[in-house]
């Protein structure tokens, strides 16, 4: 590995994005086939990670490392098995998004396709960054992009939907900066050394009296980003208004940003906390997939709908990860990828509904698939995959999830695959409404199937489900390494305390696990 | 090292100041802006001045003329500031009707009160400066004579002025009773032989915050400033945003700091200042969220970010503070460079209303005031999120994380306000026609400028905090 793929990928958008700038807003098709070429290279090279990613390591690969401003911010960057597939996932949607959006987006086009390639950059340095300074920068500027392209581009009550989103989430984001704050003084307290180093922070072993207060503030900004009942109600607004890309984007990917973020901050940095915790959690995520199932059967407007399934969803992915272990993560990383690709291509299909109709609310509907057969097949499979049919992709994240659930808490398993049920009822009783029976609404016999470009965005993502359904073994396989990691840390880094629990009663007290595993050897060695 | 450089600085902007002076009586020129490029190239000379005696440690006048680093630093600071200011003042002057040519002698003279103020650390040469920049800048607020708010803004910038010089006074008299000196050093050398505060210490020395509060604009010394920065010309209003808090915040460093680690009962005044930081970032920026006015909102939060300021101040962490004066003179000086960008011909634009639809109507100067508006906000990668990191983790890292949770809440509310500027730019179809007077090259060059400061400290910040170590290890304390 010689060129700095990872940083090639992150920041060949932003470069986009600023030569967009320089050209003629009035040339709408250059701009956007410049950006819809750009970032298909992006994907294109972001495959490469994939083929070239070694499976056996559990740690971060394509690491690259250089000094920035000093005090431990450095500029470091790395992918592992947990987070190339949402590098790829997010490589893989921004150019369908970008390519759905060709006519829907007729204003403002160059505005649009920068703030998409600034967001691209963006979700990619989130996933990447293993600095908790360089996370945090990425993480907050998501934001901007995200900001104007629900309230510029948006529906009629875009401007309190856009600032709700960025209220709700930087107030959790906000409680989170601090935690770092005191995290890095701490390190700095422990070590004399500055660092945001993730891997540094890794090491310290906390007193569980202060990490209940940072698990809390870590927590709260991720809870809030998946979002986890009850901080989900910025999402329905912020999915309804949202231009269709927006949606897209927002559910495949700004979503598992949060569920990322548990991954690899909330529940390695502070493991007693989250045993501590984790029932509450469960109990929250529980009863978002309850929630938002049932939410999602009494929505009038089918937008609304396969937004409150994605509150749904996450429940279930979050709830599979809290159960901490192997199938569990592996299935709630896999189910992330399901629930981007099919949720997105759910919004997708809502989006052509709406150029078609000027309306998303499932009354104006019925009989579509007379006048759209492929379309109607193409749907059809998406919903399916996000019911979870066999053969599909949904299925095998669902079985795992489950499994992983149903080792952990069985109540909360039983319980859980309410999902399963909820979602096979709203999915198929919204589409038997919208593309089966008579046609009432007389507008419906205009309605043309699909056109080439249409398909040509949906195609990927269907392969893409028929491939994850029925051969997941490529996928899970890359992932194997980094998941078990992850279990033996948090585990690892619970007895560490245990062991030590004399020593760090005191509320400020704490050690390095290097410190502490040095004292324990020569504590041991007099007594051989 | 005791020598005549270091009057220099000095000289040339009292020189300059004359120098326009006279030029504006003895030639009648309907145009002013050649004095405003007089007056920029002695700014240029008074900074090449600082920048040339960098680390040498002059000093006259038996020390109360001191420039130290921190000094400098500070000068240079507001040197930059005032060149700005000039720059974004020269179409305005004569778009506005506020076409005299004294303006520039005024800046002059105010400057040379700030210089004064930072390079010396004893309270009377202080207060003598503190005059000269108060005199100058209760004349520029006021300049705009016909209109009613702006000789408001004088009046009351002047009463409220004039009361916290007096508090100051009396507070320096009471230090004066206590110690036989106004000299900073000498006086906190005297609090170490005492084993606690005696009142009149105490209250000497909170006379004197409470003077210095006012020119920083805390809470509860703030209601001076949203009238004042309303009704002064929009280029002075964003001097006053900067200079006077950056020289009052300087002198803040050079009494507080050695304060911290001597006296007894600094807890006291610890405790007071902790309240008023706490108090200033809520209040400023929960009454900012009520303003329709674009100068009232940024004048309250000028005051919130000042109320940032002084968490820095509390955690003793004066290469934060330092950062954040950089960050916060491009930021805000290219916020009110925007602001003044949309006028015309008698009239400025300064409602909410006026904003709609700008950002598209005029890209660069809606992207570019956005760009500041995070800033302020604090977004990364802009400066001013660096800015604030530096503050709230060396602030969490001297324990006081209450505090810090407070400031991050209070920056959550001000990003309503801020974002709601953008929301109008972008969002919103104009309700009526805004056309704006574009042939403004100074301006322009002024945004220019500030976009690139704010992104530059953003992402490459390193040079610059190079500096401010070297400057913070020099604070002389004489």
């Amino acid at each position: 590995m010689n060129a700095p793929i990872l940083s090639i990928i992150t920041f060949i958008p932003l470069a986009g994005a600023l030569l967009l700038i320089f050209i003629n807003k009035d040339k709408e098709n250059l701009l956007r086939t410049i950006a819809l070429i750009l970032t298909l290279v992006i994907f294109v090279i972001s495959l490469s990670l994939y083929i070239n990613f070694d499976d056996q390591n559990p740690d971060p690969q394509f690491v690259e490392k250089s000094s920035w401003i000093g005090y431990g911010i450095n500029y470091h960057i790395g992918i592992d098995g947990i987070s190339l597939f949402l590098v790829l996932l997010t490589t893989l949607l921004i150019p369908i998004a970008i390519l759905s959006s060709w006519k829907y987006i007729g204003k403002r086009v160059k505005e649009y396709l920068i703030f998409m390639l600034l967001l691209e950059t963006g979700i990619i340095g989130v996933f990447v960054s293993l600095n908790l300074f360089l996370f945090y920068v990425f993480w907050e500027i998501t934001l901007v992009p995200m900001y104007f392209l629900i309230g510029i581009w948006g529906g009629k009550r875009r401007i309190y939907a856009t600032i709700k989103y960025v209220l709700f989430t930087m107030f959790g984001s906000l409680l989170m900066l601090v935690a770092i704050f005191f995290l890095y003084s701490m390190y700095y307290k422990a070590t004399g050394v500055y660092s945001f180093n993730i891997f540094d922070m890794y090491k310290l072993v906390l007193n569980p009296s202060i990490q209940v207060w940072l698990f809390l503030a870590f927590a709260l900004a991720f809870a809030i980003k998946v979002p986890m009942f009850p901080f989900h109600t910025w999402l329905p607004d912020a999915h309804v208004e949202a231009p269709t890309a927006g949606s897209v984007i927002l559910a495949a990917i700004l979503l598992k940003m949060g569920a990322y973020g548990f991954l690899r901050f909330a529940m390695p940095l502070f493991p007693d906390a989250l045993t501590k915790f984790l029932p509450y959690l469960g109990v929250l995520a529980l009863i978002g997939i309850i929630y938002g199932g049932l939410m999602a059967l009494i929505q009038k407007d089918v937008k609304s709908l396969v937004a409150y399934s994605s509150v749904s969803h996450m429940g279930l992915i979050m709830l599979a990860i809290f159960s901490l272990n192997v199938e569990g993560i592996q299935g709630g990383i896999y189910q992330m990828l399901n629930h981007g690709l099919s949720t997105g291509a759910l919004f997708l299909c809502v989006g052509i509904l709406y150029e078609r109709a000027h309306t998303r609310l499932i009354k104006d509907f019925g009989g579509v698939s007379k006048q759209m057969p492929v379309f109607a097949a193409f749907f059809l499979i998406c919903m399916l995959s996000s019911v979870g049919l066999p053969g599909l992709n949904g299925f095998v994240g669902e079985i795992l999830c489950l499994f992983g659930i149903f080792k952990a808490n069985m109540v909360l398993a039983i319980l859980g695959v309410t999902t399963v049920i909820l979602a096979a009822a709203y999915l198929l009783w919204m589409f038997q409404r919208v593309m089966h029976g008579p046609i009432t609404n007389d507008r419906v016999h205009n309605f043309k199937d699909l056109n080439k470009r249409e398909i040509a965005y949906l195609l990927p993502i269907i392969i893409l489900m028929f491939w994850m359904g029925l051969y997941p073994q490529p996928f899970l396989r890359k992932m194997d390494a980094s998941v078990n990691k992850l279990i033996n840390q948090i585990n690892q880094k619970k007895t560490l305390f245990t062991e030590t629990k004399k020593e760090s009663e005191l509320l400020w007290d704490i050690k390095t696990i290097e410190n502490t595993a040095e004292d324990h050897q020569e504590k041991e060695e007099p007594v051989q | 090292m005791n020598s005549l450089n270091a009057m220099f600085p000095l000289l040339t902007l009292i020189v300059g100041a004359l120098l326009v002076l006279i030029l504006e009586v003895s030639i009648k020129r309907e145009n002013k802006t050649y004095l405003a490029f007089i007056s920029i190239i002695f700014l240029m000379i008074c900074g090449f001045f600082c920048v040339q005696s960098w680390g040498k440690d002059f000093s006259y006048f038996n020390n109360h003329l001191y420039l130290d680093n921190f000094a400098l630093f500070f000068s240079i600071v507001l040197i930059i500031t005032t060149i700005l200011v000039t720059l974004i003042s020269m179409k305005y002057l004569s778009l506005q009707n506020t076409n005299v040519g004294e303006y520039y002698a005024l800046l002059l003279l105010a400057l040379s009160g700030m210089l004064i103020m930072v390079s010396s650390s004893d309270l009377i040469v202080i207060f003598l400066g503190l005059e000269v920049l108060s005199m100058s800048s209760y004349t520029l607020a006021g300049l705009k004579r016909d209109d009613q708010k702006s000789s408001e803004a004088a009046l009351k910038y002047f009463l409220l002025g004039s009361f916290a010089s007096a508090f100051l006074v009396y507070g320096l008299a009471l230090l004066y009773g206590v110690s036989n000196s106004t000299s900073i050093a000498v006086i906190i050398d005297h609090f170490k032989t005492e084993s606690s505060l005696s009142f009149m210490a105490f209250a000497g020395l909170g006379l004197v915050i409470v003077g210095f509060g006012f020119k920083i604009a805390v809470v509860p010394f703030h209601m001076w400033t949203p009238d004042v920065y309303q009704g002064a010309p929009t280029p002075i209003t964003a001097f006053f945003s900067i200079g006077p808090k950056a020289v009052g915040f300087a002198v803040l460093v050079r009494l507080l700091y050695p304060f911290w680690h001597v006296a007894y009962d600094s807890e006291v005044i610890f405790s007071l200042l902790w309240i008023i930081s706490a108090l200033t970032m809520i209040i400023g920026n929960l009454i900012a969220l009520r303003q329709t006015n674009i100068k009232r909102m940024l004048a309250y939060s000028s005051i919130a970010h000042a109320g940032y300021l002084m968490v820095a101040i509390l955690s003793q962490d004066t290469s934060s503070l330092m950062f954040y004066f950089v960050v916060y003179l491009f930021m805000n000086i290219g916020a009110f460079a925007a602001v003044i960008a949309l006028g015309k011909k008698d009239k400025e634009y300064l409602e909410l209303d006026d904003y709609a639809g700008i950002g598209f109507k005029y890209p660069w100067i809606g992207a570019t005031f956005a760009v500041f508006l995070f800033s302020l906000a604090g977004f990364p990668p802009t400066g001013g999120f660096l800015a604030k990191f530096y503050v709230f983790s060396a602030a969490v890292r001297e324990g006081l994380v209450s505090l810090v949770i407070i400031g991050v809440l209070a920056s959550l509310v001000s990003v309503y306000y801020y974002l709601r500027i953008i929301v109008y730019m972008y969002m919103r179809e104009p309700t009526h026609e805004v056309d704006i007077n574009l042939e403004n090259p100074a301006l322009f060059l002024v945004l220019f400028l500030c976009l690139y400061g704010v992104l530059q400290l953003g992402i490459f910040p390193g040079n610059i905090l190079l500096i401010i170590k070297q400057a913070v290890s020099s604070i002389a304390f004489l």
